[in-house]
């Protein structure tokens, strides 16, 4: 069955990745994660634009996903063009070549403690 | 207008009065004997891959890049003659054809010839010196315009123009030491810091080629091996594979490198190393992770006798921190320099460090002769820029 589910754009406004972690890494890093699900026939291409409060877009990131599979990573890991700096507000849009699937999840594990959430990031297709 | 050069990482800017390409050795005759005649200084630059100011120049910058290719080729004792224009891609392409292989190379082979023996440039592997080791002669044109062919016959003078960082002439030609070429197999796999360091002495060991990166946003590490196929591989019992790739040296130890970047990289006594390395990393985990995602690498060189050389009379360890080019490196770089200092680290001559003459002529025991050599050779300082003086003392 051919699925394309998904959107080809998404965003999210509440990055943000304390710069304390406490356990062993990478499993309890303090992390924002994105997954990203292509359903498609065709690997995606993904370029990412990270936005901040005080200063321009950095644009030029990009992950690939392969057709009909899923993959995770972590935002603190993004160094191309550059690292993505910790214990600072930011936003991302992902804009895909497929539709995709977007959802992100934020692990925080400062002073000893650990907290996880999830939301799917905003599909903003369509919108101008 | 003179136009701006611009090395790799965009970090070394200066506009020279003229660059002058010569084709050939009495090209570069020439242009030593004119400038000598005019008063005006000359600085040679290869592929620009070095982030100090070596090549900077407000005169005369002789470019290399016309001086390329092989030009001799000795099949009994595997010694070939190449232009110092050549870039380390190129040289292992030519080596091919004849069945040859240099013995190691880096993660970078667009350098040209004369600038990665002049640095010190460097592969990994306990066994293996560095690139400069290759060198069994040379001729260059020194600063009185004159050619000197250097053989094995002058240990000294060879040993002082292996690693010289353009301080002593122009080069014109290397005759380079070869190994016969052989398969290798390189094979990369993902494991946690801890099995890394507790395993290290053993990878390092029983590995031709072993070099490892340790990422500072989630303590994971990359192990990197490399041995001849003769061999089954790499075995241990940790980590996660994820590449294994077949093929001449040339072609499988050179990574693509887009991605732009500030490097600091020292040579320690290799019994210091994980010292200097667990300190280093609890350091950038507690002060710099949060603007710093880039790796740091860790290698082993074996020990030479080049007056210069990092490694001089020592086996080493090379422990590089990088940083994205458009983001702030100094301070890290100031803040990571003084653990390298204290565990006895060289730096390496073709990177970013603070040191100066009084601070690097403790380190090296033939600094003095070195010096020496450069006034016989360059008695009028024609090759000499500001930065040259600073680290040299002159």
């Amino acid at each position: 069955m051919k699925r394309k589910y998904g959107k080809k754009t998404w965003c999210f406004p509440g990055g943000f990745i304390p710069v304390e972690s406490s356990g062993k890494e990478p499993e309890f890093l303090s992390k924002d994660e994105i997954a990203v699900l292509n359903t498609t026939e065709k690997d995606a291409t993904v370029k990412i634009s990270i936005y901040y409060a005080d200063q321009d877009p950095v644009t030029g990131y990009a992950i690939q996903v392969n057709a009909q599979r899923v993959r995770q990573f972590r935002i603190n890991d993004l160094i191309d063009p550059q690292a993505v700096p910790l214990g600072v507000p930011y936003g991302a849009v992902l804009e895909s070549d497929v539709p995709i699937v977007v959802q992100w999840t934020k692990q925080i594990t400062a002073e000893g403690r650990m907290g996880i959430m999830g939301a799917m990031a905003y599909p903003a297709d369509g919108d101008s | 207008m003179p136009k701006e050069w611009t090395n790799w990482s965009e970090s070394i800017k200066f506009s020279p009065e003229v660059t002058k390409r010569p084709q050939s050795e009495e090209e570069v005759q020439q242009t030593v004997i004119k400038a000598r005649a005019d008063e005006k200084k000359i600085r040679v630059v290869g592929a620009g891959h070095s982030s100090v100011p070596l090549v900077k120049t407000d005169q005369i910058l002789l470019a290399q890049d016309r001086l390329k290719g092989l030009v001799g080729h000795n099949p009994q004792a595997r010694s070939v003659k190449f232009l110092p224009g050549t870039d380390i891609k190129e040289t292992g392409e030519a080596l091919i054809k004849l069945k040859l292989s240099m013995h190691n190379t880096g993660d970078v082979d667009m350098q040209f010839l004369g600038g990665a023996f002049g640095t010190g440039t460097h592969g990994s592997g306990k066994k293996l010196k560095n690139l400069s080791s290759m060198v069994i002669g040379c001729r260059l044109v020194d600063g009185t315009g004159s050619v000197r062919e250097i053989t094995e016959n002058e240990p000294d003078l060879l040993n002082a123009s292996r690693i010289s960082l353009g301080a002593l002439g122009i080069f014109t030609e290397f005759t380079l030491q070869t190994d016969p070429a052989k398969k290798y197999l390189r094979q990369e796999s993902w494991t946690h810091f801890q099995d890394c360091i507790d395993n290290l002495e053993d990878l390092i060991d029983n590995n031709e080629m072993f070099d490892f990166y340790w990422y500072p946003r989630n303590d994971l590490v990359k192990l990197r091996m490399c041995n001849p196929v003769v061999n089954d591989g790499a075995n241990f019992s940790f980590g996660k594979a994820e590449k294994e790739v077949q093929g001449w040296l040339y072609e499988i130890l050179p990574q693509d490198r887009d991605l732009k970047y500030e490097e600091m990289e020292y040579m320690l006594p290799i019994a210091a190393g994980p010292d200097c390395f667990r300190e280093i990393r609890k350091r950038i985990k507690k002060k710099h992770r949060h603007y710093v995602g880039w790796r740091v690498l860790y290698r082993t060189i074996a020990a030479d006798d080049m007056y210069l050389s990092p490694s001089y009379q020592q086996d080493t360890v090379s422990i590089a921190i990088l940083q994205n080019h458009q983001l702030e490196y100094q301070s890290y770089f100031d803040d990571i320099e003084p653990i390298f200092r204290a565990y006895g680290g060289r730096p390496h001559w073709g990177k970013k460090h603070s040191l100066t003459s009084d601070e690097l002529g403790l380190l090296y025991p033939e600094w003095n002769r070195f010096l020496e050599l450069r006034k016989e050779l360059d008695p009028e300082g024609i090759f000499l820029n500001d930065y040259l003086k600073q680290i040299l003392g002159i």
